[in-house]
């Protein structure tokens, strides 16, 4: 199954190697079959999902059976390499509480992601290979239980995405692509030896064997004592937590490794920021929690007070950073960044209502910001400008477009009702209820303040008043006497049409509904979570 | 579940049904489905008025309550806490079931005089819409059983007011105040929030009963300043919905939006919203939290005072009476006059939505002007509007056998009753400043009806080419109305339904609707049913404050004979055991006693103040005494300082907004100089290793590399003369090698 889900994406990209590139048609609908077959796959795995088992470590007898569900686990490479023992790898994939909501996620937005290329004209063959490529290996880092297949699939990744960038981007493409492929890598190459620094060092308790098993590496007592990890080694333990946080941190982006993202978003097709915000950010986070956390349980509850307060500079930094930006594209860059940041904060809080917010705002972040992103498309589609000075009095002439925007807008500020609202809260009252994060809680707030300050503001200066003298549009008056507003190169429907609404509507309805009713997500959330927290502190932290 | 839980479930989602309706399909229906709106609102307010008959009138019990919740958020076993789950659920108890009936006549009200007035607006359906979700989101703040959904029903209400003051969004100035109302009301909720977090951190509940039953067993477990702060924070929140100093600031600016909603949202319901919160939180707030509080309050009703006297726009003297008087709210529960305060609230929601709309009828008729100056002399034409629009003036000015009479004197009385209790002094300036701020609405209120109803018309004065004029035209028009001057013969009485609401609203200003004692509120059913209930933080509380003795309750009630005061002083009434009641607090019990104590006192002081007032606008209007124009002059300052609002606008937007646009731009250059500058400083630096490196490759390691090539080339040349192939020099260097191995080994052998 999980094996399905993970590949169904290349399947269908070599399928389309053999389409000749002229049958445009064709290549976007297996694409987006592919995509609707792996959201099939997904919502059956969500149906077959049980929450009451909680994932994270090993079930009874170091088994992950019992523990994680959906397991597939085959030896994969074995190397014999004389006195260093054996390499076992092993293709390992499963599904628990914090892996299954991204699951969701990730199927959700390859799907909108592939409407969303539609419009892509340009070498649409390569597009979509390297685009199922990139949805196959985001699915792989979610499953992946084996440390070094996570590699893989997060090697793998990076490369669709640089030339997704770097091809079919804006006009400074080249720039943003090297940059985002250049850090990402600076932090894999860390992640790699602390990798294989953890394969010496932890054994599997079922074969005696080193093991790249990350459920292995999640039960402290598999470590071995004097290994270059092990529990004795609490300095390069310390670096070891340092260097792969530091690596998954710019995936998140955490400030200050934050800079690729704005320039990566500026650059990147719009289906490609739909892709990254909504699904690539999340495996900062995703990382953190299934590796970095409870594999360094004691450094982690060293270095919540410091995590924290980055979580608080991305939450009021960004928020600071996206009040000034002209470029709307930006600003939603910049929102990113600060809604990161209370998913570590809610991390930071080590405490259950804390991380579940965490995860949920993952899952909301990714809901809600994908669909800030193609909103600012439909206007870049229609405009050719993302200025936010270049518009105004949009109200008026788009109302179904401004309407989706007012509920796309409120959602991100957190208006409850909506889903963000919901983990922002959680967020908010871990990081508080937890004596380490209080204060840093009481900072974050303001947050909300500066996060409406400039949602509203933008929403004021594109959609609100009147037209602007030198808007990005011409006025006209139509036959029936009532004013119209008119696009250059733009002879599409003025207001959403139906491809857009289809992308946008599903998204919309995830928000709103997760906003009424949490459960459907936080009940699987939440045995996982709760195991988390005991993995991560025996002594449990939210209390006074 | 009681079938007042049901009836109430079936209230709250009956709006938020108009509002899907409404916001869907609108334009498919007849008359854009205003009809819906006015409809279900009547429905809601019938159900309403039967909880309200079952609950006031059968029941009559002060204590009454019931509640109901159902998890909604499961977050399992968790580690250290145990089971949690955030549970949501519905109250009601006597004040919920007034507010209910409230909200929903007002809104019914407002609903039906908007098919009127907002007649032939091109987006009249969506307006009904959101009046919708308005009314739903107030309904929601007035069930909730527990502190997170009141939070989010809190920011809806947020949330609808940002729509309904910006209903008119075309209009620059409007856009401006919704979005300046929304991030005050944001300012306050992240109060608000904290104070929420503060309280739950220690309990792991939202539910307003069990963090009062913790709070009451002594179980908070931080310091007594927390506590104080967890009442201020959330008092905070009470400061932005209200419009209390210092955020009182976005109420004026909402006037922008259509003037029945002005009347629903800044008079009845919105605004009472952080009123009706801080009594639901009144039980957890510390003595030194109350003194912040009445302070506000007393601050607010004071200042909003001050600046209503010398405005001109119609909608913005009541916008700042209107905070003026939720000032007098915030003071009356600071100083512990809990009925009193909250009976203020529902007589100021009828008299001051009467006068909104009164105030809609008359800009309705006078074609969308809204300067008092060009009024003048509508008494003949507006006969029914000149009657309500007086009588709810009369109410709001504190005249006796007014409703707003007996609340404004009740919360005096507490005011003088408080001042006493804690000691006098600096305490004594919230009566002061109560007392004078009810002579200035005296005056004000005295000021709007005698330029907008008396005298001559004053249209033809109004300068054709000003810039106010301008101005105000630019505020009006929702219409593209042309700026002619407005032709007597164009101001004519509104119709029924609009002239209906503002009857019903008028005859719910008189006193016995209340109270059959048009002196005492005391002696009326809502003061009877609303009474303070006990603290659960105060003195008595021994783990509340360290260095106080322990004192139980028992000994208290030996020690004040009589604390029930409220009960006795109603003594002979058959509800007097019932109404009984007791105080755990000696503080609390004290204050109440004094204020009944100074309930005469409260009379005569303010009913000279308002005499006074009333005098004075008499002199300055009607008898032209005094010349406003020239007084204005001779105190220019004081004027200036009043007609620009204290220069709070200013203020805020030289230091809270200039300040934040400019650190967001020295963050934004840092980001882009600095962090980026530094990402690409060593990008750089990492390729001009890379050149050096590349040098270093061609030159050193190449040169190592060829250097090795070239040596064993060298050597292989060398090496190369001894292979002559000649087997005789093979031998010979074989025999030199035996010879030499043997030397060697004799020498180790030797050694």
């Amino acid at each position: 199954m999980l094996s399905l889900i993970v590949f169904l994406p290349i399947i269908a990209g070599l399928v389309i190697l053999a389409v000749p590139s002229s049958q445009k048609q064709i290549i976007r609908i297996v694409s987006l079959l592919a995509a609707l077959a792996q959201g099939v796959l997904a919502v059956l795995i969500w149906r077959g999902y049980d929450p009451a088992l909680p994932g994270i470590t090993a079930g009874p007898g170091g088994s992950p059976l019992g523990s994680f569900q959906f397991v597939e686990k085959i030896p994969w490479i074995s190397l014999h390499l004389g006195g260093f023992g054996s390499l076992n790898i092993e293709y390992f994939l499963g599904v628990d509480g914090i892996s299954i909501t991204m699951v969701i996620l990730t199927a959700l937005i390859s799907a909108i992601g592939v409407l969303s290329s539609w419009t892509i004209q340009k070498q649409v063959k390569g597009y979509f290979i390297l685009y199922n490529l990139l949805a196959s290996a985001m699915m792989g880092c979610f499953v992946a239980l084996d440390f070094f297949l996570f590699y893989v699939f997060w090697e793998v990744m990076l490369l669709p995405m640089y030339f997704l960038i770097g091809i079919w981007g804006g006009p400074n493409r080249e720039y943003a692509a090297i940059k985002f492929f250049l850090y990402t890598l600076f932090g894999s190459v860390f992640m790699l030896l602390v990798m294989i620094g953890l394969y010496f060092s932890v054994t599997d308790p079922v074969t005696g064997n080193h093991t790249f098993s990350l459920v292995a590496m999640a039960t402290q007592s598999n470590y071995i004592k004097d290994a270059i990890l092990g529990p004795a080694n609490v300095f390069w333990r310390y670096v070891a937590f340092i260097v792969l946080f530091i690596g998954f941190a710019i995936k998140v982006p955490m400030f200050p490794f934050h800079t690729w993202l704005p320039d990566a978003h500026v650059e990147a097709p719009t289906p490609i920021s739909v892709i990254l915000a909504g699904v690539l950010l999340k495996l900062g986070t995703y990382g953190m929690i299934r590796i970095n956390f409870p594999l360094f349980p004691e450094v982690f509850r060293a270095g919540m007070y410091v995590i924290g307060i980055f979580g608080a500079i991305n939450i009021i930094y960004g928020a600071f950073c996206a009040l000034a930006q002209k470029d709307l594209k930006k600003m939603v860059a910049y929102s990113s960044i600060s809604h990161m940041g209370y998913v570590l904060l809610g991390l930071a809080a080590g405490n259950s209502e804390g991380m579940v917010g965490a995860l949920y705002q993952m899952f909301n972040h990714g809901t809600i910001t994908a669909m800030l992103f193609l909103l600012v498309g439909v206007i870049y589609d229609r405009a050719h400008t993302r200025q936010i000075e270049k518009f105004g009095g949009l109200a008026t002439y788009m109302p179904v477009y401004a309407a989706l925007v007012t509920v796309a807008w409120f959602a991100s500020l957190g208006l409850p009702g909506l889903s963000g609202f919901i983990s922002e809260a959680l967020v908010f009252v871990g990081a508080f209820s937890s004596v380490t994060t209080r204060y840093i809680a009481m900072v974050s707030v303001l947050g909300i303040v500066f996060g409406a300050a400039y949602l509203l503001w933008s929403l004021q200066r594109m959609f609100l008043g009147q037209r602007k003298p030198d808007a990005a549009y011409d006025l006209v008056v139509g036959e029936d006497g009532h004013e119209h507003i008119h696009f250059h190169d733009w002879n599409g429907k003025l207001d959403l049409d139906g491809r857009e609404l289809a992308m946008l509507v599903p998204l919309m309805l995830i928000t709103i509904f997760l906003g009424i009713y949490p459960m459907p997500v936080l009940g699987m959330l939440t045995t996982s979570i709760n195991k988390l927290v005991q993995v991560l502190s025996p002594v449990v932290m939210s209390q006074m | 579940m009681h079938s007042l839980i049901q009836l109430s479930i079936v209230v709250l989602l009956l709006p938020l049904l108009s509002f899907v309706i409404l916001i869907f399909f609108n334009r498919r229906l007849p008359r854009r489905g205003d009809f819906i709106g006015v409809g279900i609102l009547g429905t809601a307010f019938a159900i309403s008025a039967y909880i309200f008959w079952s609950v006031i009138v059968q029941t009559y019990d002060p204590a009454f309550r019931i509640a109901w919740d159902f998890t909604w958020i499961d977050l399992g076993n968790v580690p250290g806490v145990g089971p949690l789950q955030i549970k949501m659920g519905v109250v009601i108890d006597n004040l919920t079931s007034i507010m209910l009936a409230m909200v929903t006549l007002i809104s019914l009200l407002v609903h039906l005089y908007s098919t009127g007035y907002m007649a032939g607006d091109k987006n009249y359906g969506r307006y009904f819409a959101f009046l919708g979700i308005f009314t739903f989101s107030m309904l929601g703040i007035v069930l909730s059983d527990n502190l997170f959904s009141i939070y989010i029903f809190w920011e809806l209400v947020g949330l609808s007011s940002y729509l309904l003051i910006g209903f008119f969004f075309e209009k620059q100035s409007a856009a401006d105040a919704q979005k300046k109302a929304f991030l005050a009301n944001r300012v306050g909720d992240i109060g608000m929030w904290l104070g929420i977090l503060i309280l739950y951190s220690q309990f792991h509940t939202f539910s307003f009963e069990q963090i009062y039953a913790n709070l009451a067993a002594g179980k908070f477990g931080l310091s007594n300043g927390w506590l104080t702060a967890a009442g201020i924070l959330l008092f905070m929140g009470c400061v932005g919905k209200s419009a209390q100093f210092p955020l009182h600031v976005w109420l004026p600016d909402a006037m922008e939006g259509p003037t029945p909603v002005s009347a629903l949202i800044h008079a009845a319901t919105m605004v009472a919203a952080g009123v009706y919160f801080v009594a639901r939180i009144f039980v957890v707030l510390t003595p030194d939290a109350l003194h912040v509080i009445a302070f506000t309050g007393a601050c607010t009703a004071f200042m909003a005072a001050t600046i209503a006297i010398t405005q001109n726009d119609i909608k913005r003297v009541l916008a700042y009476s209107t905070v003026s008087q939720l000032g007098y709210m915030v003071l009356g529960l600071g100083v512990g006059a809990y009925s009193a305060a909250l009976f203020h609230l529902v007589t100021h929601a009828f008299f001051k939505a009467c006068l909104f709309l009164g105030s809609g009828a008359i800009i309705h008729a006078m074609h969308h002007e809204q300067d008092m100056r060009w009024m003048g002399g509508l008494r003949k034409h507006m006969p029914w509007t000149f009657a309500t629009f007086t009588l709810a003036t009369l109410a709001l000015a504190g005249l006796p056998l007014t409703s707003g009479f007996m609340s404004k004197d009740a919360i005096l009385a507490g005011a003088i009753g408080f001042a006493k209790t804690e000691g006098g002094g600096i305490f004594y300036l919230i009566p002061v400043l109560g007392f004078f701020s009810a002579m200035l609405t005296a005056f004000y209120m005295g000021r709007q009806i005698w330029l907008v109803f008396f005298g001559e018309s004053r249209t033809h004065l109004k300068p054709a080419e000003d810039d106010h004029h301008a101005a105000h035209h630019a505020h009006a028009g929702h219409d593209a109305h042309t700026d002619d001057h407005h032709q007597e013969h164009g101001v004519h009485e509104v119709s029924w339904n609009m002239r209906a609401p503002l009857v019903i609203l008028a005859t719910l200003s008189i006193f016995f609707v209340y109270s059959p004692d048009p002196l005492d509120g005391g002696k009326g059913w809502f003061m009877k049913m609303i009474q303070t209930p006990a603290t659960v933080v105060g003195e008595a509380n021994h783990q509340i404050g360290d260095l106080r003795t322990p004192v139980s309750t028992a000994t208290l009630a030996a020690a004040v004979p009589n604390v029930e005061v409220p009960a006795a002083e109603a003594g002979e009434h058959a509800g007097a055991e019932k109404g009984a009641h007791s105080y755990a607090d000696m503080r609390q019990a004290e204050i109440v006693h004094a204020g009944h104590a100074a309930h005469f006192t409260a009379i005569y002081i303010s009913s000279i103040m308002v005499l006074l007032g009333i005098s004075l606008a008499f002199i300055v209007y009607v008898f032209n005494i005094i010349d406003p124009e020239k007084t204005a002059i001779a105190i220019r300052p004081l004027y200036l300082f009043s007609l620009n609002k204290w220069y709070w606008d200013e203020i805020y937007d030289a230091t809270f907004i200039k300040g934040s646009m400019l650190l967001a731009n020295i963050l934004s250059w840092f980001d882009t100089t600095i962090v980026d500058g530094i990402v690409n400083g060593v990008a750089t630096l990492v390729r001009n290793f890379a050149f050096l490196n590349d040098g270093f490759d061609r030159h050193v390691v190449d040169g190592l590399v060829n250097f090795t090539a070239f040596t064993v080339n060298t050597t292989g040349a060398v090496l190369r003369k001894l292979q002559t192939g000649k087997v005789q020099t093979y031998v010979v260097m074989l025999l030199l090698a035996v010879f030499g191995y043997f030397v060697f080994y004799l020498t180790r052998l030797i050694y």
